[in-house]
């Protein structure tokens, strides 16, 4: 309801007829407050102190999980602790990250001097921090300790007393509807605002993993709010919507559940397809070449975008009747993310064989693609693990460790390294500094390595039927090997998070990494071709857009532009 | 100009054939609309994105609405008697006032300020009446919003629509102020589309409502 006022924003705001002649001068006499690079970089820096602070928490719930018998925190902070670290972790990092990520980088990547509701976008994230705070102050309001899902203990309602769930459920809503706005924002940006001859087909990966993950999000996100704003009914009213039993005048507590996971698992699927999009678009720069089929990857993500809405009953429990649809909707979702890590390897084994050895070898040692080559084992073990879940879809592995294993390789591992890599990647552009290539290496194998052996740990503790939300076991239980092993992976983890943080402090923030220039990276795509950072209006002149590459075209020249022109068209991509 | 020059690195694959790389042409003015200035429509686009996300969450709250009732041994609940009467009328209304904003935006088009302002005054109108039959209806419905779970939905649902309703009012009437200031016409009325695209919008939402209520209410 609250949209409606930006409704009459929309409404009431006459872009085409009152801008004067010199369109490219005009973001230039706005307030700095409504640059896209602007909000884009606040955005990012949100999420990356939220990033910090999921990860302590994990640390804390980890600490008290290393050894059998531990008392570091007892079962209710630890229910808070994940609870924290899974809102955390979805809604205030990963969320923003590509939320900021999009906004910045899709109007440089298609040509645009601004996104297309300017004001509507610094509003956004104004809005997105009120409800960061206020989910920030739930646990210091009253305890939150019924996990991410706000689904354990059942029945919701009687289990949660206090102001702190108010905070949690309201301040949620309010991030949702913020990301909700600069999703339309962005997916309108791409539909309107494209440089001529950037057709729809030769929008950059990155830009339409983002406006394949808006379209999902568009669809997502409002479920979960309505099913916040419901439960907050839930609480206050007498309505019992979400709780009661099934043909008393109450309402059904399977509900809960089912609705949740409807909206967060494409939500979560979502989350990932940025980090998709970007690792192809840095697959294909440190190439050398355009990807070994564009148009494939395209469909691919957007194969994972429609299926991404019939795989949720591979997280939940209590499935009975349409199980096999389930499991077949599970295992869909897994197939084109398959394809497009296929597409990156035949990219990459082209490029050896046509391309400079030489450039190839040196594309390989620097550190986006380094980050991007490191997602691909998560990426890779997350799949095989989600194919366990899917098969076992609505029963066991839901309630135990397995779950946990594959939801961090597959969702969070794997988005959060995509990020990292993508922010490696366009930050010099954005910041016009560089991130240190030698602390580079070492976050890279700090991040992918923890990451691998706490989801490892996770998985072995899975099979061991640890249960999800213990929070402490007995020595001489077999579960010890693998809580060591998980907690191990973290410590690790947080290292090459902090050296990742410093790297980003010296670097960026205080100015001492390599200054960028206008293209580091040798890059293919618009935003290459204006100085880092770029002037207030992006660009003073376009190259000419032939293909979904115009800067390779722009170095190869016109007989090979062409060519790439006419792969496209057949769906090749092979010069 | 000199920008694009800059761009060109050293590690990107030489030609194939040999020749010498042939650099497209840069920096001229460009063809047709210039990067930052939005094709028309663009708030339309926006305000049908808008009310997508937003019937997601009336799906949501329908979902639900759904599963309780299919879990329900007798729905409504016996005592609950609600009537068609109202509910019909709001309908009709609405169809009413949609025909009404699509005039003021046919007669915007053809320049015309007088029709346009006279079809949103209308609109104005029939869209308050609406709101003030949502309002008989809730308190003439004989049970309160805690008094069971299928009065929190009704109201919830009614509610919906009275604070859509309520909201494209709003909208309406700055159009209409607009309208009368001369800010539209043949082809300057994006804004007006974008609001009629809401107006419509909420009647959807009014006809979804309708059609979950008092068409398909009956169960056990
Ligand atoms: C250092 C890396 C990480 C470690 C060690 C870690 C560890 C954990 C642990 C121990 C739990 C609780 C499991 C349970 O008791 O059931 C958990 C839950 C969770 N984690 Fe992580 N995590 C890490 C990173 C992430 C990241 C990067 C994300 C998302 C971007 C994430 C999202 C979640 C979510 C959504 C939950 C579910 C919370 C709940 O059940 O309510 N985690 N994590």
């Amino acid at each position: 309801m609250a949209m409606t006022d930006t409704e009459v924003e929309q409404g009431g705001q006459p872009e085409a007829t009152s801008l004067p002649q010199s369109d490219a001068a005009l973001p230039d006499a706005w307030p700095k407050g409504t640059d896209h690079k602007y909000i884009g970089s606040l955005f990012v820096a949100a999420a990356l102190l939220f990033l910090v602070a999921g990860v302590v928490l994990s640390i804390v719930m980890r600490a008290q999980l290393a050894t059998p018998d531990a008392d570091i925190v007892g079962d209710r902070t630890y229910r808070q602790l994940f609870t924290m670290h899974g809102v955390f972790s979805v809604f205030l990092f990963l969320l923003p990250v590509w939320l900021g990520l999009g906004s910045a980088i899709v109007p440089l990547q298609i040509g645009a001097a601004r996104l297309a509701f300017p004001r509507l976008h610094a509003m956004s994230f104004w809005l997105f921090l009120a409800g960061a705070a206020m989910v920030t102050a739930a646990p210091v309001a009253s305890d939150v300790f019924h996990g991410w899902a706000l689904s354990d203990p059942i029945p919701v309602r009687l289990g949660l007393p206090g102001r702190g769930p108010d905070l949690l459920l309201l301040g949620l809503v309010v991030v949702c509807m913020a990301a909700v706005l600069v999703v339309i924002n962005i997916v309108v940006t791409i539909l309107q605002l494209r440089a001529p001859g950037m057709t729809l087909r030769r929008v950059p990966v990155f830009s339409w993993s983002i406006m394949v993950s808006g379209a999902v999000l568009l669809l997502a996100l409002p479920v979960l709010i309505g099913a916040f704003a419901l439960l907050f009914v839930d609480r206050h009213y007498g309505a019992s919507l979400f709780s009661g039993f099934t043909g008393s005048r109450g309402g059904n507590p399977l509900i809960w559940p089912r609705l949740f996971w409807f909206g967060a698992y494409p939500v979560l699927w979502a989350l990932v397809i940025p980090a998709l999009g970007a690792v192809s678009e840095i697959v294909a720069t440190f190439a050398g070449r355009p990807l070994f089929s564009r148009d494939r990857a395209s469909a691919a993500l957007v194969g994972v975008g429609v299926l991404s809405f019939a795989g949720w009953g591979s997280e939940v429990t209590n499935l009975s009747r349409p199980r096999p649809l389930f499991i077949l909707g599970a295992l869909a979702v897994l197939a084109p993310v398959a394809l497009l890590i296929l597409n990156w390897l035949a990219t990459l084994r082209l490029a050896g064989k046509e391309g400079d050895r030489d450039a190839l070898r040196r594309g390989f040692g620097s550190t986006p693609m380094l980050w991007a080559l490191g997602m691909l084992p998560v990426l890779a073990l997350g799949l095989a693990a989600s194919v366990v879940s899917a098969l076992d879809a609505g029963r066991d592995a839901h309630e135990n460790y397995w779950q946990v294993g594959q939801q961090h390789a597959l969702f969070f591992g794997a988005a959060t390294i995509g990020a990292v890599a993508a922010l490696s990647f366009w930050g010099p552009k954005l910041w016009g500094r560089r991130l240190s290539d030698a602390l580079g290496k070492l976050e890279i194998l700090a991040v992918v390595g923890g990451t691998l052996l706490t989801v490892l740990g996770m998985l072995l503790l899975g099979v061991q039927d640890m249960l999800v939300h213990t929070s402490t076991f007995d020595s001489g239980d077999e579960w010890e090997i693998g809580n060591l092993v998980v907690s191990a992976g973290a410590a690790i983890v947080g290292l090459g998070l902090i050296v990742l943080l410093l790297d980003l402090l010296g670097s960026v923030v205080a100015g001492r990494g390599k200054a960028s220039g206008a293209d580091p990276w040798g890059g293919q795509t618009l935003e290459w071709a204006t100085p880092s950072p770029p002037p207030r209006h992006n660009f003073d002149a376009l190259p000419e857009i032939r293909s979904g590459a115009p800067l390779l075209d722009l170095q190869v020249g016109q007989s090979r532009s062409r060519q790439s022109e006419s792969d496209l068209a057949s769906d090749g991509g092979t010069a | 100009m000199s920008l694009v020059a800059v761009s060109a690195t050293d590690n990107l694959p030489v030609p194939a054939s040999g020749d010498a790389p042939v650099v497209l042409p840069t920096g001229a003015p460009l063809p047709g609309p210039v990067p930052g200035r939005p094709r028309r429509g663009t708030s339309t686009i926006g305000t049908l994105l808008l009310v997508t996300a937003d019937a997601m969450v009336l799906g949501a709250v329908v979902a639900v609405y759904l599963a309780i009732k299919e879990g329900s041994t007798t729905w409504p609940p016996s005592d609950v008697q609600v009537g068609t009467y109202i509910p019909t009328m709001i309908t009709l209304t609405a169809l009413m006032s949609g025909f009404s904003v699509q005039w003021g935006i046919f007669a915007a088009r053809r320049n015309d300020g007088r029709n346009a302002a006279m079809a949103l005054i209308l609109t104005l109108f029939l869209g308050l009446s609406m709101a003030n039959l949502e309002w008989l209806s809730f308190v003439r419905s004989g049970f309160g919003f805690n008094d069971h779970t299928y009065g929190t939905l009704y109201d919830i649902l009614i509610g919906y629509h009275l604070l859509h309703l309520l909201a494209a009012i709003v909208v309406v009437l700055v159009l209409a102020f607009r309208t009368m200031a001369g800010h539209f016409s043949t082809d300057r009325h994006d804004a007006l589309r974008a609001g009629a695209v809401y107006w419509q919008y909420t009647n959807v939402v009014w006809f979804i409502v309708v059609t979950v209520l008092f068409i398909l209410s009956r169960h056990g």
